[in-house]
C-alpha cells in the first residue's frame, strides 16, 4: 500500500500556524500533528494540538482539523459550511464540538490546505456503533439525552445568521427529498423496482408543508461520541439542512443504525418512548408519529441513495476502495428494511390517506 | 469457447477458503477489518457466480419501474400485490449480498 501524503507537510504546517495566529490574534502558534483519526468515508480528520501564545485563545487545545474534498455524495456540505452549521448548533446549546477556526473561501483560505477546512475542539469517547450500543440493559438515559439534544438542534430556524447557503425545500420537505433522492440515484431509480416503488410512495404520502428547522440529517448511533455511557459530542454535520423536524427522529430510529440491538428501536439504545420523551422536553413540539412513519420510509430511500453514490465513487474509478464497493452492495439489505417498514404501515392512515 | 477449469466460481471459492483458513488467522489486528472485507467481497462474488439469473424476469424490470412511476400500482390492493414481487426480487439479491440477513419471517412466503 502506498502511504497517503501528509496533509500538514513542511510547507503547509507553517502556513497553517501563521493563519491561526492571525485569526486568534496570537503571538505564536504551534500545531502538533497527531495523525489521522478514523472517520467517515468522506472526510479527513486529523488530531492536532494547538499551542497558542497570547490572544484570546492562549493555551493548549486538543483539537481536530477536518477537511476533505466535497467529492461523491451530493448532499454533503463543504467543510467551511459544515463549520458554520457547527457554530450555529454550538450557539444553540447543543453538544456539538466547538468550532475554533473556519476557513473563509472569500479570504483565499482554501489555498492553504487545498480545500475548505475547520478546526474544532476534540471530544473524548467512542463513536463506533457496536461499542456504543453494547450494554446489558437498555440505555434509557442516553436515549433521552439524544432526544433532548435533537430538540435543541431543532430550535435553529431559517434566517439564522451565517446559514444562508442552506437551501429551502420546495414545495415541501417530503417532495423535495423525493426529487433529491431520485436525482442522486441516477439510473438506479429506473432499474430497481423497490426504489421506484419507495419513491412513488414518498410522493403519494408526502405530509403537507409545515414547520422547517435545521436538521442534522445524519443523527444516528455512530455519529455521536460517548464516554462511560455519557454523550460527549454530536459529530458529522456534513448533511445538515432545512427540513421537517420529524426527519431526524425517523433517521435515528431506523433499523439501519441499531448495530445488532434490533429490539432497542431508538438507535440500538432503548425504546423510542425514551428518545421521544427527551425530545419533547426541549423541542417545544410533540412528536408526530405519522410524520415519523413517513420519514422512516424516506430514511431507507435516503440511505439507499447514499449507498449508491458511495458505490459509484468506487465503480466510476475515481476512488477505488473495497469499503465503498461493499457499501454499494448493501442495497438489498436497505431495501429489505424498507419493505418491512412499508408492510408494517399497510392499511394505516397517514395524513388522511391510506398508506 | 474452450472450457478452462476451474471456472470463475471455483476460483473465487477456493480463494475464499484459503484466505479464511490460512491467511485471516495470521492477519495483524490493524488489518483485520480490511481482511474481513476481502472475505466478504469474495463470498459475494462466489454466490453471484453460482446464481442462476431469471432472464425473462429481468427483461421485465425496466417496464415494471416505468409502470410504478406512472401510478399503475397506486391502488392499495395493487400495492400489496406489488410488494410480494418486490420481496421476491429483494430476497434473491440478498441471498447473494448478505444471506445471513434474510428475514426468517418471510421464508417460504415468496
Amino acid at each position: 500500500m502506498t502511504a497517503e501524503p501528509r496533509l500538514l507537510d513542511e510547507t503547509r504546517l507553517p502556513r497553517l500556524e501563521a493563519w491561526i495566529a492571525d485569526k486568534a490574534a496570537a503571538e505564536r502558534v504551534t500545531v502538533v500533528d497527531e495523525g489521522p483519526l478514523s472517520g467517515g468515508a468522506i472526510s479527513l480528520n486529523l488530531a492536532v494540538t494547538l499551542e497558542i501564545e497570547g490572544g484570546a485563545f492562549a493555551g493548549r487545545h486538543e483539537a481536530v482539523l477536518r477537511t476533505g474534498s466535497a467529492s461523491g455524495v451530493s448532499a454533503s456540505l463543504g467543510k467551511a459550511q459544515e463549520g458554520m452549521v457547527l457554530r450555529a448548533a454550538f450557539a444553540a446549546g447543543a453538544l456539538a464540538p466547538e468550532p475554533l477556526f473556519i476557513s473563509d473561501a472569500a479570504g483565499g483560505d482554501d489555498a492553504l490546505l487545498g480545500a475548505p477546512f475547520y478546526i474544532m475542539r476534540r471530544a473524548r469517547g467512542v463513536a463506533a456503533g457496536r461499542k456504543v450500543v453494547k450494554a446489558d440493559q437498555p440505555q434509557q438515559e442516553l436515549a433521552r439525552e439524544m432526544g433532548r439534544q435533537l430538540g435543541l438542534i431543532h430550535s435553529i430556524k431559517p434566517g439564522t445568521a451565517g446559514l444562508d447557503f442552506l437551501s429551502m425545500p420546495e414545495p415541501s420537505p417530503g417532495l423535495q427529498c423525493e426529487r433529491d433522492y431520485r436525482d442522486w440515484m441516477g439510473r438506479f431509480a429506473g432499474t430497481d423496482p423497490v426504489l421506484a416503488y419507495g419513491l412513488r410512495w414518498l410522493r403519494l404520502n408526502a405530509p403537507p408543508a409545515g414547520e422547517v428547522v435545521l436538521c442534522h440529517r445524519d443523527y444516528r448511533t455512530g455519529n455521536y461520541m460517548v464516554d462511560q455511557g455519557r454523550l460527549t459530542a454530536i459529530i458529522d454535520w456534513e448533511f445538515a439542512g432545512w427540513s421537517d423536524p420529524m426527519e431526524d427522529l425517523a433517521w435515528f430510529c431506523a433499523a439501519s443504525w441499531r448495530f445488532g440491538q434490533a429490539g432497542r428501536e431508538a438507535g440500538g439504545l432503548s425504546d423510542r418512548s425514551d428518545f421521544y420523551a427527551g425530545y419533547e422536553e426541549t423541542a417545544g413540539r410533540r412528536v408526530d408519529q405519522e410524520a415519523v412513519a413517513y420519514w422512516e420510509t424516506a430514511a431507507y430511500l435516503r440511505w439507499a441513495a447514499v449507498a449508491i453514490q458511495q458505490g459509484m465513487r468506487h465503480t466510476s474509478g475515481t476512488e477505488p476502495s473495497i469499503e465503498l464497493a461493499l457499501t454499494g452492495r448493501m442495497l438489498p439489505e436497505i431495501e429489505q428494511d424498507l419493505l418491512r417498514h412499508l408492510d408494517s404501515l399497510a392499511g394505516r392512515t397517514l395524513f388522511g390517506r391510506t398508506a | 469457447m474452450i472450457n478452462d477449469e476451474p471456472d470463475a466460481r471455483g476460483l473465487a471459492s477456493i480463494a475464499l477458503q484459503t484466505f479464511r483458513d490460512s491467511v485471516l488467522p495470521a492477519v495483524p489486528a490493524e488489518r483485520r477489518f480490511e481482511a474481513l472485507m476481502i472475505a466478504n467481497a469474495l463470498g459475494i462474488a462466489e454466490r453471484e457466480l453460482a446464481a442462476k439469473p431469471d432472464a425473462a424476469l429481468e427483461a421485465r424490470i425496466p417496464q415494471l419501474c416505468s409502470d410504478i412511476d406512472a401510478g399503475a400500482y397506486d391502488a392499495p390492493e395493487r400495492q400489496a400485490d406489488l410488494r410480494k414481487v418486490l420481496w421476491e426480487l429483494t430476497r434473491a439479491r440478498l441471498a447473494i449480498s448478505n444471506p445471513r440477513l434474510l428475514d426468517p419471517a418471510k421464508l417460504g412466503a415468496a
